[in-house]
């Protein structure tokens, strides 16, 4: 028999027992909608964590920090220079794995102050590169270049905390070309990053909700931990200019200790993150020339943090799938029991089937088909439903990542439920085709 | 040779411990064309000749012959295969389908035989105009009478177009105004040449047909033949001559 009238006739056994028909669909329709919302929910937050790791540099950003030389060493540790700006150059010149690289000099805690106005950021003193290997984007102005490092201009550029802090109720474009002091020493503004915030946040301000506290701009250590506070007060100014104007001198005890151009960080970025162990190698290598062999410095990757991000999700992924798989295959083990008790009803038509010419696999195929077409209903109503769940869901947990319905996630929970219904369908169908057909026709 | 074969047919049962046989060495041939009652009480064994007959099951010895196929030894699908084409059946109880109508009831045999839904549905019609209810085509069962409901019962064992009808008490269920009427409907069939076989436990009904097998415990105990069709056809002691 063909597969098709199967089909048709078990879409006309359904549509018989609608009410029934419902009844044992909803466990799968439920596991189904579990399916899916766990899914969407695990991908939201996937995707919001890979938005924010992107945002604060992504896997290809690798910081190189000091670190104490071993034991071995520590005798004869001061013939290394430490991290100076030619770790950087070097890397810059030798390095083909290297995209980007910057030495970073910072001044933390700096007082940046306008009029009666005073921030208190990290002021970085960098490359031009520093901006890329952060991933920031600017709302105006430009980024630094290469003439404000060789000229060690009093420019930088600042983030959007900046400038409500100092200009407070001012547009971004108005700050541009203004002056600031930094620890007293007058700087151009020359660019303005624009706001840095989750999707979530981003969302909201579109539909015009504004949480008290300003945002994501409230102090960094509220109850709201903000992922990107940091980035939005970032201040960034050239290298050269830090070194001369805060570096040069420094005083301890009332004894000038003479200039400090150490590095506080070299941060570079990865031009291709599939060959990362091999860039950290050669990354070691260059600094072993520039150190002398001394090893101290160390390299600070994000892998295992993000490694275990996504471990964590998967997790997440695989444990909400997991029940969810439990509720289908409840759901699966009502479609059994049903079937069973259609089949038991339906033995005479089964034995009248029979005496007409059916093999016991037509009798197999009729139940196997009617099974799956119940899968298939309870996996497309699961779909609507899962669809239903997550608006409300969406609703109630605001601000947190917004769930993201996958095609493969409702490829896999439609394509589970069917499966489920074959299986369950498979001993009923079995034993209806296994009916003696003189008894079958005796029965009842 | 004949349309219909049994060579030294038999069948057991198991009940328990002991085994019963329920035919017990039956030699029988029945002609294309013939119109023939197997009678006998009930536990006479008629009913399991006619399952052996209707290819719904196999002997357990002997030889069974339907339109020289031999059916004794076939598999299940191949015993389906043949009820589908060369069987058609008569319940008692009518054994139509209550969800599907009377167009889809008769087209149930030739969806098994894979005909295309064109043919189907011609055909069908013709079978239902044939016992007269083409006026019913779209009725379920349910909003039948009981002699209506035989007529599509008969309908659908036509529709194939079997060498052989197997009625199993077709008037069982039915008043005798009705029964009579389905009686004659066979009788016309069996004047246009098929092949019909009826199962009853009634002498005044098996009267009626050219020739009356009578069966008691597993044997056939008497073969007879009325005058009219002794006359068209041959004796079934020269048959069964012919067979051995």
């Amino acid at each position: 028999m063909k597969l098709w009238l199967s089909l048709l006739m078990g879409l006309k056994e359904i549509g018989a027992h609608k009410f029934r028909s419902i009844l044992t669909m909803l466990g799968i329709i439920l596991g189904v909608a579990s399916l899916l919302t766990t899914f969407a929910l695990t991908a939201g937050i996937a995707h919001g964590m890979r938005d924010f790791m992107t945002q604060i540099g992504g896997i290809e950003k690798i910081e190189i920090t000091k670190q104490d030389p071993p034991e071995e060493q520590s005798g004869f540790a001061d013939i290394s220079p430490g991290s100076t700006v030619a770790d950087a150059e070097i890397i810059q010149r030798r390095s083909p794995l290297v995209n980007y690289v910057s030495p970073v000099s910072s001044l933390s805690n700096a007082a940046l102050t306008r009029g009666s106005q005073t921030y208190r950021a990290t002021v970085y003193g960098c490359w031009p590169d520093f901006y890329y290997i952060n991933k920031h984007e600017l709302e105006v102005g430009r980024r630094l270049s290469q003439l404000d490092l060789d000229e060690a201009r009093h420019v930088c550029l600042i983030g959007q905390s900046v400038v409500r802090s100092l200009w407070p109720g001012r547009k971004s474009a108005d700050v541009l070309g203004q002056s600031m002091l930094i620890n007293g020493r007058p700087f151009t503004v020359v660019g303005v990053f624009k706001l840095y915030e989750r999707a979530s946040e981003k969302a909201r301000r579109a539909q015009g909700i504004v949480r008290p506290g300003g945002g994501n701009l409230s102090a960094g250590r509220s109850k709201n931990y903000d992922p990107f506070f940091g980035k939005n007060a970032s201040v960034q100014t050239p290298i050269t200019t830090m070194f001369y104007d805060y570096k040069s001198a420094n005083v301890v005890g009332k004894v000038d200790q003479g200039p400090n151009y150490k590095l506080d960080q070299l941060i570079f970025q990865l031009s291709d993150a599939a060959r990362f162990h091999e860039a950290v190698e050669q990354t070691r290598a260059l600094l072993n020339v520039t150190h002398r062999g001394i090893e101290d410095f160390a390299f600070v990757t994000r892998e295992e943090w993000f490694d275990s991000m996504e471990r964590s999700i998967r997790s997440t992924r695989i444990s909400g799938g997991l029940i969810a798989c439990i509720s289908l295959i409840v759901g699966g083990i009502g479609i059994t029991n049903i079937m069973l008790a259609s089949v038991t009803e339906r033995i005479r038509e089964i034995g009248v089937r029979r005496a007409i010419g059916a093999k016991g696999r037509d009798i197999f195929l009729q139940i196997i088909v009617e099974s799956s077409v119940i899968g298939l209903g309870g996996g497309v109503l699961g779909l609507g439903g899962a669809f239903g769940l997550l608006r409300l869901l969406a609703k109630i947990t605001e601000g947190e990542n917004t769930p993201l319905v996958e095609p493969g996630a409702i490829l896999i929970s439609v394509g589970f439920a069917i499966f489920i219904g074959i299986v369950s369908g498979f001993y009923p169908a079995l034993k209806a085709s296994r009916l003696d057909p003189i008894e079958a026709l005796r029965y009842g | 040779m004949a349309l219909i074969e049994l060579t030294e047919v038999t069948k057991r049962y198991r009940v328990g411990e002991q085994e019963i046989a329920a035919l017990d060495g039956v030699n029988l041939s029945i002609e294309a064309g013939e119109y023939a009652a197997i009678i006998g009480p009930s536990g006479s064994g008629k009913s399991t000749l006619m399952h052996l007959l209707g290819c719904l099951d196999t002997p357990t010895s002997g030889r069974l012959m339907i339109d020289g196929i031999d059916a004794s030894r076939a598999g299940g699908d191949r015993l389906s295969e043949l009820r589908n084409a060369k069987i058609g059946f008569v319940f008692q109880s009518f054994n139509l389908l209550p969800k599907f109508n009377v167009l889809q009831n008769v087209e149930l045999p030739m969806i098994y035989a894979g005909l295309r839904a064109a043919d189907r549905k011609s055909r069908a019609l013709a079978a239902i105009e044939r016992v007269g209810l083409s006026n019913r085509v779209k009725n379920t069962p349910l909003q039948l009478s009981g002699g209506q409901m035989q007529r599509v019962a008969i309908a659908r064992a036509l529709v194939n177009d079997p060498r052989i009808i197997f009625a199993d008490e077709p008037t069982g269920n039915l008043d005798s105004t009705t029964g009579e009427s389905i009686l004659a409907l066979f009788q016309e069939l069996s004047a246009q040449g098929r092949t019909i076989v009826l199962v009853t436990h009634d002498q005044e009904i098996a009267a009626r047909t050219p020739r009356r097998i009578e069966m008691r415990d597993g044997k056939i105990v008497a073969d007879v033949r009325t005058a009219a069709a002794a006359e068209s056809r041959n004796p079934n002691i020269e048959i069964r001559n012919e067979s051995e």
